[in-house]
């Protein structure tokens, strides 16, 4: 971009960039729903890293997801240039101008590599190690760059396109990966004896298939490192051998704790991408169900971890809300965890007849049961002495580790994209985003139960403006037409089969489309070629830097506060090793 | 009509509450409160007793897959392989046939479904062209070995039991829960009138089975039978 041209929105920082880095960034032009993209190299991506880091202009503080990509088959203008294969789609945030950003690195077919970024966000950690594993890129300099999702008998790189998919590599005792604490065995000699403990991947406090190994030094952690990857069950290799709308029954499983907000964040990623709007019920009855799902995420996750912590009772009290919620997703989608029901353009159905007063019933339970929980542990000794000062996180520490959602928010920085960049029916009604400044156990509880009474309020208020008309968009080149219409007429029944054979067309281009699952930030990074297939589907999973950083968290601390910590984080190994 | 910061502040810490005693009365109370509802209440207490009682599920559940017949006793399947491609997990496996009367043209000779493999999100209901496939509200799958998992077309084909009293009854069809549309490609909010009564929802089947006849009862029929 020559120096006379203004810069794009968003990107007024970009002629001083240019000038420290001499014509080796580039702003790309890209799709208006998508976020603003910079091109870099390899050699300069670093020097560029830390301008946008630093420089009060761009201040992008937060590192949110590493999307590589291979592509060599993308056909005709997307092709990659000669020599060129893989692809590095950092994106980046600023909580303090609310942008995004994406910064790309084209890197060549033969060693790929790029200089880790693990010095400018420690959040790149875990996502390079990803992007190492899975699509073999080489990140110079990183600490730690082994295997994070695959286990150490596998061989090849799975996400590449030339991987042969059908391989099968046998995980041997010998191929486990050892952790380096696991391995070390001589002690300093100023130190009593250290134990190793491991915990998990089957511990029924981990809620899920998570690893930890700790050092103790008697009930004190010393030192410690999570792993992941028991419930790895390659989704994104998987979604590009289905179709675009095949692709919902696997979202489902991402966050199983909230399944109608993947479903959302996956539809609102395509629809960008096509251009195309749902009705505004299909958006309403959206919102619904997903703050319905926030509740029920936040409740388990809640309910779990007083379990954890000897509060048997609230957890029946939590529950029961749930199971009444799960009851109405049933009604509307037919399955009361699986849902499966946001399609490309709208919803599989319209809500049954008794929607509005079977919602309102609901919502009044739920406040009850809500504040039975909160009489029997907000302001009981007990629980403050476990959850107070324990976990601790602070404002720095939680954006440098990569953190979104009501962990980031218990940690003080008010950054909630419903209310940032306000999508779906958020835009329309009124709630309060609770932020707190302790960041320890207790205000991840607090924000926790103020967001589902907030989340309660938000559904109210749709409710009593909930608009009337289809559910369905009427482009019959995404979402399948009428049953009547199929039956009937030649036409629809050609669209009908179109999409069934085909999949929806998506115009070839790339976006990343962001919302705010129950965890943090849930993005999906889209790589289109025209097909009917997604040739490259990526999900920033709100889950997986909080894991990375929970081995920093729990140091030095005790190991019963690590399991309370642990269930606050709320790690669904669903979402965090899909 | 916008999104606001509130910071919570932690609440302080009473004499009361330093001293465990009163707190802990207050959260007895709440418990004790919700025992006595329980005691005196036990028709509404949320529990399902299971595997003697049975939830209730609408008519959208997604449970196990029939094949609609036509009314001269035919499969409406005209194996077009559409909820084969659309199939995610893919679990159908249909082979096709001519049919006799011309006016089929084609009908399945294989038509087989994985019920292992299947992950009930509906979507072969949702490409059937010809309204051949629906689901029924049968969750109860459980199998001894994989072959007896793989259902072919006589276990698909829907049976008298599956609507009759007792039985799981429907799930889920196209334009289940929504009324018909008065002209194609014209929608209408689903004007359905509210359940008979809200609270049914929660109240559970009861499947115990009935007390045995008293022995001296020979002559009773054995159609009663459902």
């Amino acid at each position: 971009m020559s120096a006379t041209m203004a810069p794009p929105k968003g990107l007024e920082f970009l002629p001083v960039l240019e000038k420290n880095l001499g014509g080796r960034v580039t702003a790309r032009e890209g799709l208006a729903a998508d976020v603003p993209t910079l091109v870099t190299d390899a050699a300069s991506l670093h020097e560029t890293a830390r301008f946008l880091r630093d420089d009060p202009a761009a201040a992008y503080d937060l590192f949110l997801d590493l999307a590589s990509a291979d592509l060599s088959r993308l056909p005709g203008a997307q092709a990659p240039k000669t020599g060129e294969r893989f692809q590095a789609n950092y994106i980046l945030y600023s909580t303090k101008r609310n942008a995004h950003l994406r910064l790309k690195v084209n890197l060549p077919e033969k060693e790929p590599s790029v200089p880790t970024l693990t010095d400018v966000w420690p959040a790149a950690n875990w996502f390079e190690r990803e992007a190492w594993d899975l699509m073999g890129i080489d990140f110079k300099g990183h600490p730690n760059q082994k295997r994070l999702l695959t286990h150490g008998g596998f061989v090849g790189h799975a996400l590449r396109k030339d991987y042969d998919a059908k391989q099968r590599w046998l995980c041997t005792e010998e191929d486990l990966l050892q952790t380096e604490l696991a391995a070390q065995t001589d002690e300093p000699s100023d130190m009593f004896e250290t134990t190793t403990l491991n915990f998990g991947p089957s511990q029924p406090a981990t809620h899920g298939t998570l690893r930890i190994v700790m050092r103790l030094d008697g009930e004190t952690i010393v030192a410690a490192e999570s792993e992941c990857g028991y419930l790895h069950r390659c989704f994104e290799k998987m979604s590009e051998a289905h179709t675009y709308s095949q692709v919902f029954p696997y979202t489902d499983r991402l966050n199983y704790c909230s399944p109608m907000l993947n479903n959302n964040g996956y539809a609102r990623a395509i629809e960008s991408l096509l251009g195309v709007t749902p009705p505004p019920r299909a958006l309403a009855v959206r919102t619904i169900l997903g703050e319905f799902s926030r509740v029920m995420d936040h409740l388990v996750c809640l309910a779990a971890n007083l379990v954890d912590i000897g509060g048997l009772t609230n957890f029946w009290y939590a529950y029961q809300p749930r199971e009444e919620i799960y009851s109405l997703l049933e009604a509307c989608s037919g399955a009361r965890l699986t849902v499966s029901y946001g399609r490309i353009g709208g919803l599989a159905k319209d809500v049954p007849g008794n929607f509005v007063p079977w919602c309102r019933e609901i919502i009044k339970g739920t406040r009850e049961r809500i504040s039975d929980v909160e009489t029997l542990v907000t302001r009981n000794k007990i629980v403050w002495n476990r959850f107070r000062g324990t976990g601790v996180v602070t404002k720095e520490q939680a954006l440098a580790w990569g953190f979104t959602g009501p962990c980031l928010r218990a940690s003080g920085v008010p950054f909630d994209l419903r209310k940032d960049q306000p999508y779906e029916w958020y835009g329309e009604v009124d709630f309060d985003v609770p932020v707190m400044t302790e960041g320890d156990n207790y205000a991840r509880y607090l924000v926790r139960v103020e967001e589902m009474k907030q989340s309660l309020r938000i559904i109210e208020q749709i409710l009593d403006k909930l608009p009337g008309g289809p559910v369905r968009s009427d482009d019959y080149r995404v979402i399948l037409p009428p049953k009547e219409m199929v039956y009937n007429e030649m036409e629809a029944l050609i669209y009908h089969f179109k999409l069934v054979f085909e999949g929806v067309k998506v115009p070839p281009g790339e976006i990343y489309s962001a919302t705010e699952g129950a965890n943090g930030e849930l993005g999906f990074s889209v790589i289109s070629d025209g097909s009917g297939f997604p040739y490259r589907l990526k999900v920033r999973p709100p889950c997986f830097p909080l894991f990375a950083a929970f081995e920093k968290i729990i140091k030095g601390g005790m190991v019963s506060d690590a399991v309370a910590t642990l269930g606050l984080l709320n790690i669904i190994a669903g979402e965090l090793d899909r | 009509m916008a999104a606001r910061v509130v910071t919570l502040k932690v609440p302080e810490t009473t004499w009361a509450e330093s001293i465990y005693l009163v707190e802990i009365v207050k959260g007895l109370a709440r418990t004790l409160g919700h025992f006595l509802k329980n005691l005196t209440n036990m028709k509404g207490l949320p529990t399902i007793q299971y595997p003697e009682m049975l939830r209730k599920y609408s008519g959208r559940f997604r449970g196990r897959h029939i094949l609609k017949k036509r009314e001269d006793d035919t499969l409406k399947c005209v194996a077009c392989y559409m909820c084969e491609t659309a199939c995610p997990a893919e679990c159908i496996h249909i082979e096709a046939g001519e049919h006799p009367v011309l006016a089929y043209e084609k009908y399945p000779t294989v038509f087989e479904i994985d019920l292992l493999r299947c992950v009930y999100c509906g979507y072969c209901v949702d490409a059937c062209p010809k309204d051949a496939i629906w689901m029924t509200r049968d969750y109860e799958l459980s199998f001894f070995d994989r072959k007896s998992a793989v259902l072919g077309i006589p276990e698909l084909t829907e049976k008298p039991s599956d609507t009759s009293q007792g039985g799981p009854g429907y799930g889920y069809r196209p334009y289940e829960g929504e009324s018909p549309m008065k002209k194609a490609g014209q929608f209408e909010p689903s004007g359905l009138p509210l359940l008979p009564a809200l609270l049914e929802r929660g109240v559970a089947i009861n499947r115990m089975p009935p007390p045995p006849p008293k022995p001296p009862a020979p002559s009773a029929s054995p159609a009663a039978k459902g």
